[in-house]
């Protein structure tokens, strides 16, 4: 009986598999890379119906975050602020009321003006938790998580973008590690905050005042206080755990109910 | 196989230039492609829901109507008793208007304590909502006075302002009052009283004689503690400065 199959076939079956696995190979990297928050949403930047610029109202002027997204402290939601907060600054007569930009806020907000309306800004969302995943902005804001860990530096973009990939992987790494983002309360909203710039003795003093607050005996921190150095976040990230027990869940019904 | 591995070396070198780098700022709506559950139908906070003719989710009260919590007017309309549209209240009481009836009442209510948690609240509050045109010691010299000529920020050491009744300042956090804009949106009823009282002991602060051995003391103190840098570094430009000379 002849040789059914010529001789180059004795290596298909390898050469098969090899091939596959580069194929499979080329699909993985391209699914990781494309598939997830890290390029799908993050450097979303979309244009708002007013130009707002944040360099300009959080960077030079310094207002606090929570002039605006007033309710972040009290709510899940960080609130977009109404117009009504727009208008205490550019209503009529007062800053910058006449820029052809502001338009959409004297729809909104002047009774007067020939366009009015009276709806609501259309602004566009850029942050965006999925409707199955609920995330509650106040237990954050209100154990030291600052606005910077999620949202990056707003307070130098001129145009806001989605700064970080914000997967369920990004989510779990600081509740595994929370010791990485804690700070100290007064110091949330700063964005520009560095651990090293925070005094020793002024820190450990808040320390103790946090666990007067409790109606716990303070923990006594004369040694840390007689150390030298400056401050780092491991340190400051460590004692803020101490101090507030903060455990953060890593079960799925923390966010998925 | 060889033109197998140079094809596949060029279709993933393609790909990867074609999709570019992550990160890159885009402003069309991201690219779902398995959107799951991301977008339910259900209602959420400050956001447009197709159930109620897709406008926003969150309504306003009918017409006429008055929210479960807030007090029901105590006759009609005719009778002048009713409140104005969305104008209803939580109560009428000093607490939640800073007046009695027709005049602006003096001191805090019982529900607030003056001490020093509210104290501490209310100059949190004061930064985050007053300091940006009254300043930080309330002179009226705020970081907008710096940049833009507004009409006359009120100074509240003043001694018209220091010579207000507690309800009164309540009242024009609430109100507003000529520029300013009313803050009831924003401030709810307990930290607008906090501010009082911080505003209150601002202007106490203020007119404290140095004669007075404890306040030469506090006053040393301070003096002696490094300052507080907090202003950004940024360009301080020609023109705000030009406009504060011509003032």
């Amino acid at each position: 009986m002849p040789n059914f199959f010529p001789r180059w076939t004795n290596w298909l079956p390898i050469k098969i598999l090899i091939g596959l696995g580069c194929m499979g190979t080329i699909a993985v990297a391209v699914l990781f890379w494309v598939f997830t928050p890290e390029y799908s949403r993050a450097g979303y930047q979309p244009q708002q119906p007013i130009p707002f610029e944040h360099t300009i109202h959080a960077g030079q002027l310094g207002m606090d975050c929570r002039y605006c997204h007033t309710f972040v402290e009290d709510s899940a939601h960080s609130n977009v602020p109404n117009a009504q907060v727009c208008w205490n600054c550019h209503s009529t007569g007062k800053v910058l009321s006449d820029s052809p930009k502001l338009e959409p806020l004297r729809q909104a907000m002047d009774v007067n003006y020939e366009g009015y309306t009276g709806e609501p800004i259309q602004w566009v969302q850029i942050h965006q938790t999925p409707d199955y995943a609920y995330f509650n902005h106040s237990v954050h804001v209100n154990r030291g998580v600052s606005c910077v860990e999620c949202h990056g530096k707003v307070n130098e973009m001129e145009v806001v973008f989605h700064a970080k990939g914000q997967s369920m992987s990004f989510c779990l790494e600081c509740h595994r590690e929370p010791e990485k983002a804690l700070r100290p309360l007064d110091q949330v909203t700063n964005l520009d905050w560095k651990p090293e710039d925070l005094d020793r003795q002024a820190f450990y003093a808040y320390l103790t005042g946090l666990s007067k607050g409790h109606g716990a005996e303070a923990p006594d921190y004369s040694e840390e206080m007689a150390e030298d150095g400056p401050l780092t976040q491991k340190e400051i990230g460590t004692k803020l755990k101490e101090a507030w027990s903060v455990r953060p869940p890593e079960d799925c019904t923390t966010c998925h109910r | 196989m060889r033109w197998f591995f140079l094809i596949a070396f060029i279709v993933s070198v393609t790909l990867f230039v074609g999709i570019g780098p992550r990160r890159e700022k885009f402003s069309s709506p991201p690219f779902e492609i398995f959107p799951d559950m991301d977008h339910q139908y259900k209602v959420r906070y400050q956001k447009q829901s197709p159930l109620v003719d897709g406008k926003a989710a969150q309504r306003k009260p009918v017409p006429g109507t008055v929210p479960m919590g807030f007090v029901v007017p105590e006759g009609t309309a005719a009778e002048g008793k009713a409140v104005a549209e969305f104008g209803w209240a939580h109560s009428d009481d000093y607490f939640n208007t800073g007046t009695f009836g027709d005049y602006y009442g003096e001191g805090f209510p019982e529900a607030v304590t003056v001490d020093e948690v509210l104290l501490a609240r209310g100059k949190q509050r004061f930064h985050i909502n007053c300091m940006p045109c009254h300043g930080e010691a309330g002179n009226g010299q705020g970081v907008v006075s710096k940049y833009w000529a507004i009409p006359p920020t009120a100074n509240l050491l003043d001694p018209r302002v220091v010579s207000m009744p507690e309800g009164q300042i309540f009242w024009t956090i609430t109100h507003g009052k000529g520029l300013m804009g009313p803050y009831n949106g924003t401030i709810t009823v307990k930290d607008r009283w906090a501010i009082v009282a911080y505003v209150k002991a601002l202007q106490f602060a203020s007119s404290a004689p140095l004669s007075n051995p404890e306040v030469k003391t506090l006053f040393d103190q301070a003096q002696a503690a490094p300052p507080v840098t907090a202003a950004p570094a940024g360009d301080e430009e020609a023109k705000p400065a030009e406009e504060a000379a011509k003032q």
